[in-house]
Formats: structure tokens, C-alpha cells, sequence
């Protein structure tokens, strides 16, 4: 099977997806320029202004202009560079695209995705935030956060057939990562998690750019004798919990480890549902791993005291085995 | 008038000065592209064409005393007001003496609150509504001779708060200047793909206040344009929309390729054009000013800002004890009650 990096297998999803007439893509600089992160350069040139539209910055407009278009049968596919950027359309996915299905009786769906990015590096307060917390708590959103181009690929084209609004979590920090990707198209299901680890002593349960720092980590540990599992979410909403409960149920110990700040947050309901489910088997108390509690530094000492590590996550492991 | 053409509208004090800041933000732009191409800057983000613009409006500012609500692209308006190129370096490389964050926040947020410059975050023109609380309150509190400036890309109209900052102001005509820094691009975008009028300066009829196009890479016709507009501020004339048109003369950011989406021969074009340059032969010419002392500026202005990178680069980077600094304040006797102070 050919090995691809991210940006590779999003552009090929891209392409495969662009042959659906119904399809098109809206977002700032996505044209002649590519886009922020490179993945649409060239589209422009392929498929012409009427389908690879530049946006002015109104990121408002971006998703309410994908809303109007997905109730009449198009399948925009809407690009904001940044989820930071995102928040000025808060409103048009929270209080639209969220609820239209359900205010509407089921007449008229948003067949809508959102692609945007998490992610960090000297970027600093505003531009290093993650929001997947705040999408995921939206009846009415999926939410979609893969890791591998494998995923990548075959979830991006699962989001743009769903009948409901998708939330597509790319990382700039993962579009070099590479793996292996078929050439043909495919889907990958949304609201299937994946386990990636085989373990015996703890559980990890993760999803995005940290199931690759996990990985790291159960490498380091793996040389001291201790075997984790990792599950893989890859959606979190519809959230799969079933693999990471049956793997909690087996070693009794569970470590939560997402990029974002600890209170309210995504390993917070992960967390909550290990308990909830997993309580009679619990040996030791779930740790979590997350981005320390402040508005992202610039300063490069101060960053890499607040994002996470491989150390960290080792040490969370160790800490679960106690 | 007072534009390259017109009668000398600056003393030759304020236009020898104004001078010297322009050429001195240019060596500081210099520095900083030099730095990220060393990886001793992380961020950086140019200023370079646009020093007429910001010097130009800064002749109009009685510092520390109007508020300035600036964006990313000020670095010559902010120099201007006061601040040093040891500041701006030390902001840029992230240190704890980074005056306007603390190694916080990356480059081209500037504040001072002593210079009444006001930090916004990095979503553009959500800096304006602030701008314009600003001005409500200096209106109710009374401090009845001071405006309020903001600055934005033509790019940041686009925008939801553009349009809701400009109605507030135009309906409670609040003494704010808007200042559009027309550079013609938003990153890659030309102006035609984010505005739908030629002149942002057309938009200010739909918000009830004068709209003025102005060269933004003349110094005197900034300033005459923003003394105006300032003056009508003050006397509770109401807010003003100002368009200087210019251009960036280099990349968007040290993460961008202009030459993506620009014509070198375009690039070319307005470098021939050089609002540095340009002003130079005002001064020779009108000002009887020796060539001799525009050398002597530019070599002060190297000189004094490779005093600064060292400085800089010897700066100690925030302490790792001070990390959760200033994300809540303080108060008396109301310490948090948490089983895990973690998260205070
Ligand atoms: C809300 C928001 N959307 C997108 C961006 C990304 N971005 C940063 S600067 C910029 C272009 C702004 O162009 P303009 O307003 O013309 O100002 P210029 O940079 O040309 O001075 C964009 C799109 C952002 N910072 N904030
Ligand atoms: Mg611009």
C-alpha cells in the first residue's frame, strides 16, 4: 500500500470527492494560494473559481454561506484555518447548522463540513486553542478528530456523505505524519473508535495528534515492563466508548490524554463515562494529561511547560500504576 | 494639499523626526526578517511600506494621552508613540521584559499602558468595538479632548465587528478615527476578492461618517488627513473612516511566500515608491536637508538597533515560576478554595 503523508491523503479524499458535482469548497486563501496548510493547492487550477471559492475574512459568512448551500442538495465542504477563527461562527454552527434538522421536523438537513485546525508552535494565546470540547457538546454536531492519513482519508469522505453537520479536526502539527493509504476510494465510519495498541497493565484512551505522543510513550514504558492499550476515539461525537470500556475492564487502569485544557473538557466526559461504566473494575484512580491551565505562551521555554510531552504521558502511566 | 506637492504642512522638527522614526522601523523590520531567518524570532510580521501611513497618523496623536487600538501590522505607528526598539525586540524574541506581554504573546501585539496602546488579540477587527467602548467611556468619564485611533487591513472589513463597530460609533458618534491600512492584499487575496467597492472608504456613508481616500505612502497627507479627523474627534464631530492606500513590501508574515500571489514586477513598482525614499527627497528638497544627515539617520538607526538585538538577545525569557502569572487577578482577602490548585 502506498505511504502518504496527511496533507496527501486529505487532497486525495479532495479529488475523489470533487467528482460529486453537489461538492465544493469555501474558505480564505484556498485558492491560488492553496490554503494556509497547503491542502488545496492546485484545485483552483483543476476545478475552477465556481467550486474553489476564496472567501473574504467572515468566517460568519464561510459557514452560513455552506448552511444556505447544504439545504438545497450542495455539499459544501468549508474551510476555517484556524478552529481559533472559528469562534466568529460560533452562532451559524451552534444556533444554525446544529439545529436545523430538529427546528425544521426533519424537513431540511446540513449536509455541511467544517475542515479547521487545532494545533500549536509559538503561536501563542490566540492562535493555539482547542475547541473540540465546545463543538462535541452540541447535540446536533458530529465531531470527527482522526490521526492517521489511513483515517484521514476515509473519514473525510465519510463526513461529507453524513446527512448531518461535520466538524472536521485537522492538526497543523500532523500534516507531514505519514502512513499507509489505498489508492481507491473508501470510507472510514464515523463514531468508531480504533484500538492501536495491544497492552495488558493500563489502558490510554486518546485521539488526534496524541495518539501518536501515546504511542511514544507506551514505546519508553514498554522497555520498563509495562504494556499499555491505546484506543484511538477518532470521533467524539458520536463518541465509541466501547473499545476503551472492554480495554479498562481488562487492566483496571485508565489514562486520558487530549490537548486541551483539563477542566470541562474532553477527558473530563471521557473520563466521567470510564467511571460510569467501568467503575467495578477500577484499580487505581483515572489520570488525565492536558494542556496546563493558561492562555498558550509565546515564549518557547513557558510553551513547552504547558503543552503536552511524551515524558508526561509516561509519567500519567506510571502514576495510573501505582 | 500638504501632499508631496503641496506647501510644507509638518515643522522641520516634526518631518526631521517623523523621518527618523520611519527609517528606524524599517532597520527594526530589517532585524526581525534577519532573526526568523535565524530562528531566533519565531513570529514575525512586516511593517515595511507602510511607515507613512502609521508615522503619519502618529503626528496626529498626542501619545499617552489618545487611546491607540492598533493590529499587527503598527510597528512604525507604535515606535512612534514612544516605544523602543529594544521594546519591539524584546517582544519579538519572547522575553520577560517584553513590554507588552511578558513573552506571552507573539509578535505584533503591541500594548503600553503608560502609551495608552491598547493589545488586541489575533482575530482581525475584533480590535474595533473596543476602540469604540473606549471612546463611550472617555465621552461619559469626560475626558472630552481625547479620540480614540484604530487601524485595521482593508482585509478586516469583511469582517462581522467592522460593521458592528462602525454602527455603534456612527450612531452614538463617538470620537473614534478608523484607519484602514490599504495594502490591497489580505494575505494572498487581492482586494477585489474581500471588498466589494474600490475604496473602503465608501463604506463610511453607510455608517453615517465621512469616508476620505487618502496616499498612504505620502507622511504629510496622512498627517493633514488625520489631524482632521482627529480635530473633528475632539470637538465632538463624530467618528471618521480614513483609507491611506499603501503596500507591504514584504511577505504577510515570516510563514508566508508573497511571491505566490505577486507580481515581482508589481513588488517592483511600489518599492520605486518607498515611503522611506520618497519622504527623504521631501526633506532634501523642501527642508534643505543634506543628503549627508539622511545617512547619518539611517546609520544611527542600525547602530541603535543592533544595540537593541543584543540587549535582547541577553534578556532572560520569562521565569518558568511565573507561567500562570496574570491569567486571573487578585482578590483581597478572597484566596480560591480548591482541593487542587492546579487550576486556580
Ligand atoms: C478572524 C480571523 N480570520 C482569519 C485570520 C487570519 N489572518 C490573519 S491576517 C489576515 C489578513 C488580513 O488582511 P488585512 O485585513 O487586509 O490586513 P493586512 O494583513 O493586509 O495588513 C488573515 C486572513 C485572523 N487572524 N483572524
Ligand atoms: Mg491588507
Amino acid at each position: 500500500m502506498p505511504v502518504i503523508t496527511v496533507r496527501e491523503a486529505l487532497r486525495q479524499a479532495l479529488h475523489e470527492l470533487m467528482q460529486d458535482e453537489r461538492v465544493f469548497i469555501i474558505g480564505e486563501d484556498i485558492g491560488h494560494y492553496g490554503s494556509t496548510y497547503g491542502v488545496t493547492a492546485g484545485f483552483l487550477e483543476q476545478y475552477g473559481a465556481e467550486r474553489i471559492r476564496d472567501a473574504p475574512i467572515a468566517e460568519a459568512g464561510i459557514v452560513g454561506l455552506a448552511i444556505g448551500a447544504a439545504l438545497v442538495g450542495m455539499r459544501p465542504i468549508a474551510e476555517i484555518m484556524s478552529v481559533n477563527f472559528s469562534l466568529l461562527a460560533f452562532d451559524q454552527l451552534i444556533n444554525h447548522a446544529a439545529k436545523i434538522y430538529s427546528m425544521f421536523g426533519g424537513q431540511m438537513h446540513v449536509p455541511m463540513v467544517l475542515r479547521t485546525t487545532n494545533g500549536w508552535t509559538q503561536l501563542s494565546a490566540t492562535h493555539s486553542q482547542s475547541f473540540d470540547v465546545m463543538f462535541a457538546h452540541v447535540p446536533g454536531l458530529k465531531v470527527v478528530a482522526p490521526a492517521t492519513p489511513y483515517d484521514m482519508k476515509g473519514l473525510l469522505r465519510a463526513s461529507v456523505a453524513d446527512p448531518d453537520p461535520v466538524i472536521f479536526i485537522e492538526h497543523t502539527l500532523m500534516y507531514t505524519v505519514k502512513g499507509e493509504v489505498p489508492d481507491e476510494p473508501y470510507e472510514v465510519p464515523i463514531g468508531r473508535s480504533a484500538l492501536v495498541r495491544e497492552g495488558r497493565h493500563a489502558t490510554v484512551v486518546t485521539y488526534s495528534r496524541m495518539v501518536h505522543l501515546s504511542l511514544q510513550a507506551a514505546e519508553v514504558l514498554s522497555r520498563e515492563g509495562i504494556e499499555v492499550e491505546i484506543v484511538d476515539l477518532r470521533t467524539l461525537r458520536p463518541l465509541d466508548m466501547s473499545l476503551a470500556i472492554e480495554s479498562f475492564k481488562r487492566t483496571g487502569r485508565g489514562v486520558v490524554v487530549t490537548e486541551d485544557w483539563q477542566s470541562f473538557g474532553t477527558s473530563a466526559e471521557i473520563a466521567a463515562r470510564l467511571y460510569e461504566y467501568g467503575f467495578d473494575y477500577l484499580d487505581a484512580p483515572i489520570t488525565r494529561v492536558n494542556f496546563r491551565e493558561v492562555p498558550m505562551p509565546y515564549s518557547k521555554n513557558l510553551e513547552l511547560k504547558t503543552v503536552i510531552t511524551v515524558d508526561r504521558i509516561a509519567n500519567a502511566i506510571r502514576d495510573a500504576l501505582k | 494639499m500638504g501632499s508631496d506637492d503641496g506647501p510644507p504642512a509638518l515643522s522641520a522638527a516634526e518631518a526631521l523626526s517623523a523621518y527618523t522614526v520611519m527609517v528606524q522601523a524599517r532597520a527594526v523590520d530589517d532585524r526581525l526578517w534577519q532573526l526568523s531567518r535565524q530562528g531566533r524570532a519565531h513570529f514575525v510580521i512586516t511593517s515595511a511600506g507602510h511607515e507613512a501611513t502609521q508615522v503619519g497618523m502618529a503626528l496626529a496623536i498626542r501619545a499617552g494621552h489618545d487611546y491607540v487600538v492598533p493590529y499587527y501590522r503598527d510597528m512604525a505607528l507604535v515606535l512612534a508613540l514612544g516605544q523602543t526598539p529594544r521594546d519591539l525586540l524584546l517582544h519579538a524574541m519572547g522575553r520577560a521584559a517584553d513590554p507588552a506581554s511578558g513573552g506571552r504573546q507573539m509578535y505584533g501585539h503591541f500594548s503600553s499602558r503608560a502609551r495608552r496602546i491598547v493589545s488586541g488579540s489575533s482575530s482581525v477587527g475584533s480590535h474595533l468595538v473596543h476602540a469604540v467602548g473606549l471612546a463611550f467611556a472617555l465621552r461619559i468619564g469626560g475626558e472630552r479632548d481625547t479620540a480614540v485611533v484604530t487601524s485595521f487591513g482593508e482585509g478586516a472589513t469583511a469582517e462581522g465587528a467592522w460593521h458592528e463597530a462602525l454602527t455603534i460609533a456612527g450612531i452614538q458618534r463617538l470620537p473614534v478615527v478608523f484607519v484602514c491600512e490599504s495594502n490591497q492584499y489580505a494575505i494572498s487575496m487581492p482586494h477585489h476578492a474581500e471588498v466589494p467597492v474600490a475604496d473602503v472608504a465608501l463604506k463610511a456613508a453607510g455608517y453615517g461618517m465621512p469616508g476620505e481616500v487618502v496616499d498612504g505612502n505620502d507622511l504629510r497627507a496622512v498627517a493633514l488627513a488625520m489631524r482632521r479627523a482627529m480635530a473633528r474627534a475632539r470637538a465632538d464631530g463624530g467618528p471618521t473612516l480614513l483609507e491611506c492606500k499603501t503596500y507591504r513590501l514584504r511577505p504577510h508574515s515570516n510563514a508566508d511566500d508573497d511571491r505566490r500571489y505577486r507580481a515581482a514586477a508589481e513588488v517592483d513598482a511600489w518599492r520605486a515608491r518607498d515611503p522611506i525614499g520618497r519622504f527623504g527627497e521631501v526633506l532634501v528638497r523642501e527642508y534643505g536637508v543634506a543628503p549627508a544627515v539622511l545617512a547619518q539617520i539611517a546609520g544611527q538607526a542600525r547602530a541603535e538597533v543592533d544595540q537593541a538585538t543584543l540587549d535582547a538577545d541577553a534578556a532572560p525569557a520569562p521565569h518558568p515560576a511565573t507561567i500562570a502569572d496574570h491569567v486571573f487577578g487578585t482578590v483581597a482577602g478572597a484566596a480560591p478554595r480548591s482541593e487542587d490548585q492546579r487550576h486556580a
